[in-house]
């Protein structure tokens, strides 16, 4: 088990983030250096002003209200699980240090529970909203749509997801953030190190499976469609233009 | 496929490459969310009209050419070659396309898709594959631009003829329809046929307008051809003309892609500045109305009133409330269709489906939104300012016997406006 977490959660994290940075680095680059296109691409109704199209761009991106419109269910569903991912991202930074005020306010116990919930919610909420995805590529009429790209995506986002949820499901009680984050900080400060309470029980291979599918997800990340996380921004603005 | 063609094609999508097709092609999640904004789609339920699909032949080629994960791995894309099969559903789905770009209106990230097929058609033009009847219409504008000479006395001749029904319509013996007129301040490019022209004229010479009539038509086969000089030949016809005049302001007609063509793509094609101020001829009309240069009385239109957007000069050219107002102010009797403004169903009609039959039944089929908003919305009379909106809609019309009057908006106005003259019956 030891060797399976020094490969997916260390060298295997270090590959990755060289891979997601530099990928991600290349594709904005390609976009900037690619020429804009001639006609402008705007359509109405239009914001006359700067910060009018500047807040158009944000509710656009951020809540899709047209999309909403058309398609309720889908957009509750994906709007469920980008804001549940936000959430984890959010609860993920504890990796790096606790967050200022809460414990003070909460106590240990209280912050323990409190992250169990959040948690719960968060990694519930997106495996909902991936199951939905999945089940609309594979079922709806429209399916014939769908690309392996698609499907590959959505699994690893589900082997995410599941051994995340594993995590806090099973050993969210045993294991809590301040081993994760002793582990997490040794690889940013370049002196990896692998806590014993991780090795001490199976969570340890959860852990390392949970990174498995994030190392695969983020690698591939730049050179698949979900670069609309960053795309979305500036095809949304020239919607205004 | 063999090596010179494809490279062919790939070349075309090198050289129409700009940062927004790129992104367009990058991000679309495949999400479907497109799937209910296609009044084809919606109306004939077939997967290749669906907006996405449109796109993703574009965007197989794309992956197989233009990326690396695509040209290692091109199973995971359906990255493919740009073979006869592709380029066959990519003729079906591109030309059948009206550009009404209502998917773009839904798109979570405003995938123009329309602007991806843009591309298509310049794929299918360097294929051999471009549609026939919209390249030989194009053709056939070029030509008349090259030899305007030859069509002088013709055209002249037919605005004497109009001029004559203008004058009967206002009473006024002398009533114009200048021809050539040197330092008039508007060139009004009107369409091919006299129900464009006389409406406007009479509108125009009541206003006490400083106008004249343009040699060419504001049509533009080419954009819907999609060749983009061909395109820009048919437009330079009539800026030339305004530069050889002296205009200071191109209005053009009931038409919604010439609005757009004008205002919107010219300058891309012509790498130049626009040097002149372009206006939809509603705009003009509704400042003539509001400032009081011509009059109009409401009670002479009988019936329920109700408005289409056509997708060109509403959602693509912004044009909402000056042809509502001008509607409102010849009608109390007024009713919106639902939904409207820039969520306004396309009618099926435009993109120049109208002009190429083998489209006929996918266009009746998709005008089936069209048809539920009319009948929901009870009106007798519609007012469309876009000669394929009206196109459309008059089949539609006789098809699911609506029994409603299909009207340009300036023929409601002249029909409103208190004239000495005879008053026109509804064409």
């Amino acid at each position: 088990m030891e060797t399976y977490l020094w490969i997916t959660s260390v060298w295997g994290i270090y590959l990755t983030a060289v891979v997601f940075f530099g990928g991600m680095a290349w594709r904005i680059y390609q976009w900037a250096t690619t020429p804009k296109s001639p006609v402008r691409l705007g359509m109405f109704p239009k914001p006359k002003s700067g910060a009018g199209r500047f807040g158009k761009l944000l509710a656009d991106t951020f809540i899709a209200p047209q999309s909403a419109k058309i398609e309720p269910t889908m957009w509750i569903f994906a709007m469920a699980f980008h804001v549940a991912a936000l959430g984890a991202f959010v609860g993920h930074l504890r990796l790096i240090r606790e967050f200022p005020l809460l414990p003070a306010w909460l106590g240990e116990a209280g912050m323990n529970t409190f992250a169990a919930w959040s948690g719960s919610i968060a990694g519930t909420l997106m495996l909902v909203g991936v199951l939905f995805w999945i089940a609309r590529r594979t079922f709806g009429p429209y399916k014939n749509l769908s690309v392996p790209e698609d499907y590959l995506l959505l699994f690893l986002l589900l082997g995410v997801i599941v051994m995340g949820d594993h995590m806090r499901f099973v050993y969210g009680g045993v294991v809590h953030a301040a081993t994760y984050r002793e582990w997490f900080v040794s690889l940013l400060t370049f002196k990896p190190e692998i806590p014993a309470e991780l090795l001490a029980s199976n969570v340890g291979v959860s852990l390392g499976t949970h990174m498995l599918f994030t190392d695969l997800l983020l690698m591939y990340f730049p050179f698949s469609k979900l670069v609309h996380a960053i795309g979305a921004f500036s095809s949304n603005l020239v919607r205004s233009e | 496929m063999d090596s010179t063609q494809l490279t062919t094609l790939t070349g075309v999508i090198d050289k129409k490459m700009n940062r927004q097709l790129k992104q367009y092609l990058d991000i679309c999640a495949r999400c479907a969310i497109c799937k209910d904004a296609c009044h084809q789609y919606v109306g004939t339920g077939d997967f290749k009209y669906l907006p996405a699909r449109r796109a993703e032949l574009i965007r197989q080629i794309y992956k197989k050419y233009f990326t690396k994960t695509g040209e290692f791995v091109p199973a995971l894309y359906e990255a493919r070659d740009p073979d006869e099969n592709l380029l066959d559903e990519l003729y079906d789905s591109t030309y059948a396309c009206t550009g009404c770009r209502r998917c773009m209106y839904y798109c979570p990230f405003s995938i123009d898709t329309a602007w991806i097929l843009s591309v298509a058609k310049a794929i299918l033009i360097a294929a051999g594959k471009g549609n026939e009847m919209l390249g030989q219409l194009a053709d056939a504008a070029i030509f008349k631009g090259d030899n305007a000479e030859m069509f002088n006395d013709v055209m002249v001749s037919g605005f004497e003829d109009i001029q004559e029904e203008v004058r009967a319509i206002t009473g006024n013996p002398n009533s114009q329809v200048p021809v050539n007129k040197e330092g008039a301040d508007i060139l009004y490019v009107a369409l091919a046929g006299a129900h464009s022209i006389r409406p406007a004229a009479v509108i125009f010479e009541e206003a006490g307008e400083n106008w004249t009539i343009s040699m060419f038509e504001a049509a533009n086969y080419g954009f819907f051809y999609g060749d983009v000089e061909k395109a820009r030949l048919i437009t330079k016809r009539y800026i030339d003309e305004a530069k050889r005049l002296g205009v200071k302001e191109i209005v053009v007609p009931e038409c919604g892609h010439a609005y757009r063509v004008a205002e919107f793509f010219y300058e891309a094609w012509s790498k130049e500045p626009m040097p002149f101020k372009i206006s939809h001829i509603l705009e003009k009309v509704d400042q003539y109305i509001k400032s009081g240069r011509i009059t109009v009385d409401k009670g002479l239109i009988e019936g329920k009133v109700t408005y289409h957007d056509p997708c060109q000069l509403g959602r693509n050219g912004g044009k909402f409330e000056e042809p509502r107002d001008i509607v409102k102010a010849v009608t109390d009797n007024f009713v919106d269709l639902t939904p409207n403004r820039a969520e306004q169903w396309c009618c099926g009609g435009g993109g120049g489906i109208v002009a190429m039959e083998e489209f006929k039944d996918v266009r009746l089929a998709s005008g089936i939104k069209k048809v539920e908003q009319l009948k929901a919305s009870g009106a007798t009379v519609l007012a469309c300012p876009c000669e394929n909106c009206r196109l459309q809609i008059e089949e539609l019309n006789e098809v699911h016997e609506l029994g409603l009057q299909v009207w340009q908006v300036i023929d409601l106005v002249v029909a409103a406006m208190p004239l000495k003259g005879t008053k026109p019956t509804h064409v």
